[in-house]
C-alpha cells in the first residue's frame, strides 16, 4: 500500500498537514430536526470543507480535500464552485483535471455538476474534439441520460463554427437512432442538428435536406409504426419549415386501417407501406390524418376528422378520451 | 366488485415521521447538499396529508432553514454551503408550512433586500438566471426564483426582464420544454438573436411544469400595461435595457405553442396497461413523480384556457354528449363515480392517475415511490401525493375571485405597485368549488387537502404568506366541506 492510499484511509483529523485548520460542524444544536445519519468520514470531510470555506484559502490541499469530498457526494454543488475557483485561483493545469472528470463522470453520470464542471473546463480549454467520442464512451453506459445529451448539445452549440467538429454528427446521429429507434433522445438530437442550430454550409439547399428527413422519418415508421418519437419528429419537420401536413396523406394513409395481408413488397421511398407484422391501426396515424382534416377546414373535412377523434376517444386511445373529445368541441368550434 | 384502493395514510405518516424524528439513514448522504428539499418534502407531504406539526417541532424546523440563509442573501443546502435557487425555494416554502411573522418564526428574518440581491447576480443577459454563482442555466432555477420572489413580494420589471423570453426558447418541437436553451450573440449589437435558439435537451416533464407555472406567473409582466412602468421618460431617451423592456410589453411580446404543449402533455400519461401513471419523456417508462410535474400541469394549462369546466360554453357542453351517443352503453365501473363525467373536464385522466398512484406508487411499508419494485423516498412520496390531490381536486384560477383581490387593493406608494398587485391578485385566484372533487377509493379517507397549482403548496399556506409580505387583504374563501377526518 503506497502512502497515498494509506493517507485516503486517516479522517481529515488525523492528518498532520491539516492540524492548523479547526474544523467547523454543521449544527450548533445537538438536535436537528430531520438530520441525516452521515457517515464519520463524510462528517470528518465537511467539518473541513466548511472551515477552508471560511477562511478563503485557495491550495493544493484544497483540491485534495474537494475531490475526497466530490468522491463521497457529487452533488455537493459547493465543493464543485470552490473546486473551480480554486483551479484558477493556483492556475492549475485544467487538462489535468479534465482527465479526473473522465472518470468522475461516468461513475457520476446522473449529477449535473460532473457536466457543468466540464462546461466550465472545456470553455476555457476550447478543445471540443475530443469530447465527442468521450460522450458517446457515456452514452453507451446510459443511452438516454438528460445531461449527457444537453452536453453534447451544449459543446456543439458553443463552437458552432467548428466545421470539424460537426463533420460527423449527422452519421453518428443515425446510428444511435439506427441502435434503437424508441430512444427520443436521439430523435431529439437529430432536430437539434438538422433544424436547430440554423443552416450551416454545405445544407443550404434546405428542400433537400426536407426530402431527405422526410424520408429517413417515413422509413423509421415503417419499420415500427406505433413509434411516437419518429411520428413527434414528423411533425417536427413540417412545423418547423411550415410545410402541410397534407403533404404526407398518402403515407400516412395505410396506418389509420387495420393491416392488409395482401401487401406486397413494394420499394417506394415517399411512401413506404407498414412493415410485415405491424399493429395496425397506428393511434398516431389516426391522430395525424385528423389534423390533415381539421387543417382542410370546409365541414366535410372537418366532420371526417370527428370521425377520427371518435374512434380514439372511444376505441383506440381511450385513456386520452378527454383530449379527443377537446379537439373535437374546438374543431367544431371554429368551423362554426 | 374487488376492494377499493386505499391510500395508506396512516404508514405514509409513520414513514415521514420515521425520517424527521430519527434522521435520515446514510444513503441520503447524497441530499446533503439538498436538505431544504428533505424538509419540505417532508412538511409538504405532511400538509397534503392533513397533518400539521406541533409547536415544538415547528420550531425546530424553523431554526434549521433560518441555518442555511447565507450571508450574501438567498438559501444554501446546508450550513456552509453557497446560496443556490433550488434550496432558495424549498427552505422559503417550508417557511411558508411551519413559519411565522414576528421574533423566532423565520419570516422576519428572511434579508429580502439580499434575496433580491443575490437573485440579480444570477442574471443572464438573455433574461436566464444561472441556479448558483458559476453553476447551469436552467428553467429549474427561474420557477425556483419566480416562486419565492412572488410568496416573498420582491419582484420587479427589472429583475424579470427577457425571463419570458427565454422560457419561451426552451419550448421544443415536441411541445414540452426543455431544461435551457443556447444563446447566440449578434457580433454588431451584442444583443441575444431570437434565432437560432437550440434546445438544450429534449422535452422533459420535470422542466415543462418548471416552465410552464413560471410562464403564467410573468404574464403577470408581460400584461403590465408599459405606462405603468415608466410613466415619465417618454421624452427622454431610453436606456437599452429599458428599450427591451418596452418592446417584450408591446410588439415583441414572446409566445409558446399552447397547442402543441397541449398535445406533448396529454401524451405523457400512459396507457391502460400502464396503469394511467404519467412518464416524463417520450418513449421511457411512467414513474410515480410526473403525477404531480405533468399530471399537475394541466391546472396550468386551464389558467391559459385549455381544458376544463370553468372554460367550456354552453354548446361545448352539446358537443360531449354527441360524442357519447355513439359510445355503447358501458356498466363497467361507471356507476360508481356516477356523475363524474358532468363536472370533469380535466384533459387528462384523473381517475386513471388515481389509479396508478394507489395501486403502483404506494410501498407496502410506507412512503410512495417511482414504481414497484422500488423504494420509497421523500421526493416521490411528495409528488406521488401532489400528483393524487391534483387528480382529485380541480383548482382553477378564478376571474371572479381576481376581480375581487384587485378591487380590495390599497395602493403601494413603490414604483413596482402594478407588477406586485398583479402578481398577488393572481396567486389568490386559484379556487376549488363545492362539490367539484372526485376521490377514488373510499373518499373521506383517501382524500388529500388541495395544492397550489404554482406553488407546490396548500391554498391556507400560500395565502397565509402572502398576506403578511404583501401587507393586503384577502378576500374571505367560501367554506368547501372536504369531508376529512380530522387527526
Amino acid at each position: 500500500m503506497n502512502t497515498e492510499q494509506k493517507q485516503e484511509k486517516l479522517l481529515f483529523a488525523e492528518r498532520p498537514e491539516w492540524s492548523d485548520v479547526d474544523p467547523i460542524p454543521q449544527y450548533e444544536t445537538s438536535t436537528p430536526i430531520a438530520p441525516i445519519l452521515y457517515t464519520p468520514q463524510y462528517k470528518d470531510a465537511t467539518d473541513y470543507f466548511r472551515a477552508i470555506v471560511k477562511s478563503g484559502e485557495r491550495s493544493e490541499r484544497v483540491l485534495q480535500l474537494t475531490e475526497e469530498l466530490i468522491r463521497l457526494n457529487p452533488a455537493h454543488y459547493t465543493a464543485w464552485q470552490y473546486r473551480y475557483e480554486t483551479l484558477l485561483a493556483l492556475s492549475s493545469s485544467l487538462q489535468t483535471e479534465l482527465e479526473l472528470m473522465n472518470e468522475l463522470a461516468i461513475k457520476y453520470l446522473k449529477t449535473y455538476q460532473v457536466w457543468h464542471h466540464r462546461r466550465l473546463l472545456i470553455t476555457l480549454l476550447r478543445t471540443p474534439q475530443p469530447e465527442l467520442q468521450f460522450i458517446e464512451t457515456c452514452l453507451r453506459v446510459d443511452s438516454k441520460n438528460y445531461h449527457t445529451w444537453s452536453y453534447r448539445q451544449w459543446l456543439l452549440s458553443h463552437f458552432v463554427d467548428d466545421d470539424d467538429l460537426w463533420r460527423g454528427e449527422l452519421e453518428f446521429i443515425e446510428n444511435v437512432i439506427g441502435d434503437d429507434v424508441r430512444n427520443n433522445s436521439a430523435w431529439h438530437h437529430r432536430y437539434f442538428v438538422v433544424f436547430g442550430c440554423g443552416v450551416r454550409s454545405g445544407s443550404e439547399d434546405r428542400a433537400r435536406i426536407v426530402r431527405r428527413e422526410l424520408i429517413f422519418t417515413k422509413q423509421n415508421i415503417s419499420l415500427a409504426p406505433n413509434n411516437p418519437s419518429a411520428w413527434n419528429y414528423l411533425r417536427g419537420i413540417l412545423d418547423y419549415n411550415r410545410l402541410p401536413y397534407s403533404l404526407c396523406t398518402r403515407f400516412v394513409k395505410p396506418y389509420t386501417l387495420p393491416l392488409d395481408p395482401n401487401t406486397v413488397d413494394i420499394v417506394d421511398l415517399e411512401n413506404p407501406p407498414p412493415s410485415r407484422g405491424a399493429e395496425l391501426p397506428c393511434v398516431y396515424a389516426i391522430e395525424f390524418l385528423a389534423d390533415i382534416h381539421e387543417k382542410a377546414g370546409d365541414k366535410d373535412n372537418i366532420l371526417k376528422g370527428v370521425d377520427l377523434w371518435k374512434s380514439l376517444a372511444n376505441e383506440h386511445d381511450t385513456i386520452r378520451k378527454k383530449y379527443w373529445e377537446h379537439r373535437i368541441r374546438e374543431a367544431l368550434q371554429s368551423a362554426t | 366488485m374487488h376492494a377499493q384502493p386505499t391510500l395508506q395514510k396512516n404508514l405514509h405518516l409513520q414513514f415521514l415521521a420515521r425520517n424527521m424524528m430519527q434522521g435520515f439513514p446514510a444513503r441520503y448522504l447524497s441530499q446533503d447538499a439538498s436538505q431544504p428539499w428533505l424538509l419540505f418534502w417532508a412538511l409538504q407531504s405532511f400538509s397534503a396529508l392533513q397533518v400539521g406539526l406541533d409547536p415544538d417541532n415547528r420550531q425546530r424546523s424553523i431554526s434549521k432553514i433560518m441555518s442555511w440563509q447565507h450571508s450574501n442573501g438567498g438559501f444554501a443546502g446546508g450550513p456552509g454551503q453557497s446560496p443556490h435557487l433550488l434550496p432558495t425555494y424549498a427552505a422559503v416554502c417550508a417557511l411558508a408550512i411551519v413559519g411565522r411573522p414576528g421574533p423566532g418564526g423565520g419570516w422576519d428574518e428572511v434579508d429580502r433586500q439580499k434575496l433580491y440581491d443575490f437573485f440579480m447576480s444570477l442574471k443572464e443577459p438573455d433574461g436566464s438566471f444561472r441556479v448558483a454563482e458559476h453553476m447551469e442555466v436552467d428553467v429549474r432555477g427561474i420557477y425556483c426564483l419566480l416562486v419565492t420572489a412572488s410568496l416573498l413580494n420582491i419582484m420587479t420589471p427589472e429583475l424579470v426582464e427577457g425571463t419570458a423570453t427565454f422560457l419561451a426558447s426552451c419550448q421544443t418541437y415536441e411541445g414540452g420544454f426543455s431544461s435551457a436553451s443556447h444563446p447566440f450573440y449578434s457580433i454588431e449589437t451584442d444583443r441575444v438573436l431570437r434565432s437560432p435558439r437550440p434546445n438544450l435537451g429534449e422535452a422533459h416533464g420535470g422542466y415543462t411544469f418548471c416552465a410552464l407555472a413560471s410562464w403564467i406567473i410573468l404574464q403577470n409582466y408581460l400584461n403590465l400595461d408599459p405606462g405603468t412602468i415608466h410613466p415619465s421618460d417618454s421624452s427622454s431617451r431610453k436606456t437599452p435595457a429599458e428599450e427591451q423592456w418596452s418592446n417584450e410589453l408591446t410588439t415583441e411580446r414572446p409566445r409558446i405553442d399552447i397547442k402543441r404543449l397541449t398535445r406533448w402533455l396529454v401524451n405523457m400519461q400512459g396507457s391502460e396497461i400502464e396503469l394511467g401513471g404519467f412518464r416524463g419523456r417520450t418513449n421511457k417508462l411512467v414513474d410515480g413523480c410526473y403525477s404531480w410535474w405533468c399530471g399537475g400541469s394541466f391546472a396550468l394549462l386551464e389558467s391559459l384556457g385549455i381544458g376544463g369546466l370553468q372554460n367550456l360554453t354552453a354548446k361545448d357542453v352539446e358537443i360531449d354528449e354527441v360524442v357519447d351517443a355513439d359510445q355503447p352503453p358501458d356498466n363497467s365501473g361507471r356507476e360508481q363515480h356516477e356523475g363524474w363525467d358532468d363536472i370533469d373536464e380535466s384533459l387528462f385522466d384523473r381517475k386513471a392517475l388515481q389509479e396508478y398512484i394507489l395501486l403502483a406508487g404506494q410501498h407496502p411499508a410506507g412512503g410512495l415511490r417511482d414504481k414497484p419494485p422500488k423504494n420509497a423516498d421523500l421526493y416521490h412520496t411528495l409528488y406521488c401525493l401532489s400528483g393524487l390531490s391534483a387528480a382529485q381536486h380541480h383548482i382553477y384560477s378564478s376571474h371572479t375571485r381576481k376581480a375581487e383581490t384587485l378591487a380590495e387593493w390599497k395602493d403601494e406608494d413603490s414604483p413596482n405597485n402594478a407588477l406586485q398587485k398583479a402578481v398577488f391578485a393572481d396567486l389568490v385566484s386559484w379556487v376549488e368549488e363545492e362539490g367539484t372533487s372526485r376521490v377514488i377509493g373510499p373518499s373521506n379517507s383517501n382524500r388529500l387537502n388541495a395544492t397550489h397549482p404554482l406553488t407546490n403548496l396548500t391554498i391556507t399556506h400560500t395565502e397565509a404568506i402572502l398576506k403578511y409580505f404583501y401587507g393586503q387583504d384577502i378576500p374571505p374563501r367560501p367554506f368547501i366541506k372536504t369531508g376529512a377526518s380530522k387527526k
